[in-house]
């Protein structure tokens, strides 16, 4: 079932379950464009589809059956999968949570582990609960908190802030990238592996510090 | 018992797939369920070869979608297990010869016949894929204790769950204990921690593995060799049996049973 969730500025933040086999997708809006008219009415929509991955095919038909009709405007489509990102990019939609409150920078807190071909990008600071797989990717204009393990890609600072740090539980990953600076762990590389530790750029090099949690 | 469709796949090729299928479509058979496997690999098809039945095929699951055969015209039956039947695809045609709604329209006829329709997938994340997953409600991911075929299985894995499909459970193939012992070769409780996701079984690499797809004749058929055994077990606990996993002599912290206490109860 979608769940609705008011936000500030009147937001509506339209959660729909990763488990929701597409071929309900139809008649779960549907059911949302009869029984949450009322809510819908001006507000502005979040469509929050997990890692759920979105065709050319279901973006339309979303577009035509329930974006059109209900007369809301679609503030974001959130997908955490690469591959709709980029759909959603070329044909102009936002894919960024939007700002909330007079901050542009918040925390965007994500309880969940990232998968192979899974992306987030925001413009704020990232804290993920769960692991960054091998092959997925995290961008965000502050620092990255990775509680899990960091095996993937993650760049922080990635509108050129270099005062970003990742901090990462269990460190994996051969790669991090701070602002505009790329540090490579080499391979034969052992002292990091596996322990929680604090990236930052310090002196213009990228620094891997071993943390003390 | 309802009728359950499970789609076999792994994202990286190579991984036994379609070795897989054959194995467990026969296990299924052996144990008395009435099955049907699947080639859902358009143009590269192989299941039949793998489950010695190439020279039976008439017609195929595409001549079925293009209405020059019903689709019971395309079931081939093992003549060497009773219940046990298959259809092939076609080896001319490409991955498009097939839409997802018809996918699903196929498995939903087959549901009124066989207990279990298990479907080969094509590796790849593209249209062939989505296409043979299309009727599956479970699936079966196939990976080999490699960083590439978890890295793909993971990917594997993410969009089964973002097209719905559960349970999602794991079989790592080819396991080979001496070169884990050597840490040569992930283990199977690193390949799951990275996937967390339930594991189903794990298949030693056994030569027997290969003489039997080459010869046509699935393992569970007849071999007492401990792959042919790891293929039954997984069967067996797809019907829900609960089935102790084989020791593959593989090094984990806190012994076999340490391991397998880490095995289970892997959440996303």
């Amino acid at each position: 079932m979608i769940k609705l969730k008011g936000m500030p500025n009147s937001i509506v933040r339209c959660v729909v379950p990763e488990d929701m086999p597409s071929s309900e997708l139809p008649s779960a809006f549907g059911g949302i464009l009869e029984k949450g008219a009322s809510l819908l009415q001006g507000a502005r929509l979040v469509l929050d589809f997990g890692g759920r991955s979105l065709s050319g095919d279901v973006i339309f038909r979303l577009l035509s059956d329930f974006v059109w009709p209900s007369g809301v405007s679609v503030a974001a489509w959130i997908t955490y999968d690469a591959a709709s990102q980029d759909v959603l990019k070329r044909a102009g939609f936002h894919i960024s949570e939007p700002s909330i409150g007079s901050s542009p920078a918040s925390t965007l807190a994500l309880q969940r582990s990232l998968r192979s071909g899974q992306r987030v990008e925001y413009r704020g600071d990232v804290v993920i609960s769960g692991h960054v797989n091998d092959g997925a990717e995290v961008l965000a204009s502050g620092s990255i908190t990775v509680l899990g393990r960091l095996s993937g890609l993650v760049h922080a600072g990635y509108e050129g802030d270099e005062s970003a740090v990742v901090v990462a539980r269990c460190m994996e990953a051969t790669q991090v990238r701070i602002g505009g600076r790329i540090g490579s762990v080499e391979k034969d590389e052992t002292s990091c592996r596996g322990k929680n530790v604090i990236v930052s750029v310090r002196d213009g090099a990228v620094l891997i510090e071993i943390g003390s949690l | 018992m309802a009728p359950r469709v499970i789609v076999v796949t792994s994202g990286k090729g190579g991984v036994g797939k379609t070795t897989t299928t054959a194995n467990i479509a026969t296990a299924l058979a052996v144990m008395g369920n009435k099955v049907v496997a699947i080639d859902g690999d358009v143009g590269l098809r192989n299941l039949d070869v793998v489950m010695g039945l190439e020279n039976r095929i008439v017609y195929t699951l595409i001549d079925a979608l293009e209405g020059n055969c019903r689709l019971n015209q395309t079931l081939i039956r093992d003549k060497r297990t009773e219940n046990l039947y298959m259809i092939p695809t076609a080896q001319s045609k490409t991955k498009d010869a097939v839409s997802s709604d018809q996918m699903v329209k196929v498995c939903d006829d087959l549901k009124h016949e066989f207990d279990y329709i298990l479907i080969d997938s094509p590796a790849g994340i593209e249209a062939g894929f989505k296409n043979a997953s299309a009727g599956a409600e479970e699936a079966l991911v196939v990976t080999t204790p490699d960083v590439s075929a978890v890295r793909d299985a993971d990917r594997i894995i993410g969009l089964l769950e973002s097209m719905g499909k559960s349970p999602i459970r794991l079989i790592v193939n080819r396991i080979r204990p001496h070169m884990v012992k050597r840490g040569d070769m992930l283990g199977v409780s690193d390949v799951l921690d990275i996937l967390a996701i339930d594991l189903i079984g794990m298949v030693p690499d056994d030569e027997s593995v290969f003489t039997s797809s080459s010869k046509g004749e699935p393992l569970t058929l007849s071999s007492d060799t401990q792959a042919a055994a790891a293929f039954r077990n997984i069967a067996s606990r797809l019907t829900g049996n609960d089935v102790p996993f084989i020791n593959l002599d593989e090094p984990q912290g806190g012994g076999f049973f340490g391991f397998l206490k880490k095995t289970f109860g892997h959440g996303r």
